[in-house]
């Protein structure tokens, strides 16, 4: 197991291994308080050092500025940090469970959102690996890392990958030939990303056989890309989780109506198709606005069946686009433009408008020559007028947030 | 003039209507050239992009003239 492949990053050419994971852990003399690298394995080690010695971190993206940093933290040393005087020492076996270690460490780290400042959450060990599953049958996965190890997501990955002894491979922020070699060269078997991140792999003719696992989170996903997805991984599991920074994951379903787990029954409620998470399943934040003991994710949802309960995710209430005094929700009509064959990609956003108050626009990504005027014809036969954006503006690239996902703004 | 048929008739083809071949100062955007509240918003955007003007700002305009005043080109035809 030592000399088993722990993490490569193609962008540096570091290759690690179990061995070096465990030796290096056990040599760190001082746990940064703050994790502000764009080192990946760096900030593995820190987080490994920080959870066997108990102490409380705090993961900061490394592509913020230094000012932005200030902003978030005004009175707090980015140097500071722990010196290990009695350092407790991890063998091969304490990788498989680092629970006993953990105690009440915790982990502090900043949502990206897609819009706005970002908001502090604090999360447990158990919290963060809520959904982690160990067990022999994961003991040959291989893991894509497509998400900034600095977000929830990531980490997920990451303690997913530790505790059964997996490599990860970076594939976050790389060209799209190269994430198609690293996939077939490493013989990854899982991977977990944004639909964006799996709508940017597109198209190709290429069939990747040994993916086992296709886990999609972090923005809508819809039954095309489900589709689209089916064919490239021909052998995987195709997994949709709802998860966010403030919760961690709280659903999973192999397309795009979720069921609310047994163990979760009276942690989750909906009302008027939003939906609440119970507080004891959240992070810890001052930023948090409770309802009573309910926190609203701000999620909306359409109910596919009363009993068992069944609802698919609609959007967000506070990306709905008022048009004219009508409602839009810019995933539905994205939805509806991705499902156009000449499309690759798409994101919709309103411009503020002196006849409508605003105006929807699309910015698309197309794979083959489309007109605006067919592609219009194609959305009015789909979709109602005020829905159909306006202006279009056929684009080559998109620019991502930290997370991968579509930037909003 | 030209200009500003040509972005009229470019909201008409994605409509799927006919090109307007003479444009003049007495045309009602809405009754003579067929566009409603939705078009008037792209036409917004639109004209806003070529001239660097946006010409509902202060209301609603109703005629070709209205907006050739706007943009201060009343006497090109």
């Amino acid at each position: 197991m030592k000399d088993k492949l722990f993490f490569f990053n193609f962008h540096t050419d570091q290759i690690k291994s179990y061995g070096m994971l465990i030796n290096e852990t056990n040599e760190i003399k001082k746990v940064n308080k703050f994790i502000y690298s764009k080192d990946y394995y760096e900030i593995f080690l820190n987080i490994i050092a920080s959870i066997i010695n108990n102490l409380p971190i705090t993961l900061l993206d490394y592509d913020l500025s230094e000012k932005e940093v200030k902003d978030l933290l005004p009175n707090e040393n980015l140097d500071e940090n722990y010196p290990l005087i009695n350092r407790k020492i991890i063998v091969e076996e304490n990788l498989c469970d680092l629970s006993a270690f953990s105690g009440d460490w915790e982990l502090t780290l900043y949502t990206s959102g897609t819009t706005g400042i970002p908001k502090k959450v604090t999360h447990t060990f158990n919290n963060l690996a809520r959904m982690v599953k160990v067990s022999a049958k994961h003991e040959n996965d291989i893991w894509g890392l497509a998400y900034n190890p600095t977000h929830i997501a990531g980490l997920q990955v990451f303690f997913q990958a530790l505790f059964n002894n997996n490599s990860i491979i970076n594939l976050f922020g790389l060209k799209r030939e190269d994430i198609h070699a690293l996939i077939e060269n490493h013989g990854i078997t899982n991977i977990s990303a944004t639909p964006t991140f799996y709508r940017l792999l597109l198209p190709t003719k290429k069939k990747f056989e040994g993916v086992r696992s296709v886990a999609s989170g972090g923005e809508k996903f819809d039954v095309k890309l489900k589709d689209q997805l089916k064919c490239v991984f021909p052998n995987a599991k195709i997994m949709n989780i709802y998860a966010s920074t403030e919760v961690g994951s709280l659903f999973a379903c192999d397309g795009d109506i979720f069921e609310i787990k047994k163990e979760f029954e009276n942690l989750i409620k909906i009302t008027d198709n939003e939906i609440y998470v119970h507080k004891n399943l959240l992070g810890k934040s001052d930023s948090f606005l409770l309802i009573g003991e309910w926190y609203c994710t701000g999620d909306q949802i359409e109910i596919v069946n009363e009993n068992p309960f069944r609802f698919r995710i609609i959007g967000r209430r506070n990306e709905m686009i008022n048009i004219g005094g009508y409602k839009v929700n810019p995933s539905e009509v994205e939805e509806v433009i991705n499902s156009h064959p000449k499309v690759i990609l798409s994101k919709v956003y309103s411009k503020t408008n002196s006849v409508l108050g605003n105006i929807l626009i699309a910015d698309i990504q197309k794979r083959n020559e489309l007109d605006e005027k067919e592609l219009r014809k194609f959305l009015l036969e789909r979709l109602q007028a005020f829905k159909v954006p306006r202006i279009i503006n056929f684009s080559k690239d998109f620019e991502l947030t930290r997370t991968g996902k579509l930037k909003r703004t | 003039m030209e200009k500003l048929k040509e972005i009229i008739n470019q909201i008409r083809y994605n409509k799927d209507l006919d090109d307007v071949k003479d444009l003049n100062k007495d045309l009602d955007l809405r009754n003579d050239l067929g566009l409603d509240s939705l078009d008037l918003a792209e036409l917004t955007v639109r004209i806003e992009k070529e001239y660097g003007l946006d010409v509902f700002e202060d209301g609603i305009v109703l005629t070709i003239g209205e907006i050739l005043d706007k943009l201060g080109k009343t006497n090109e035809r």
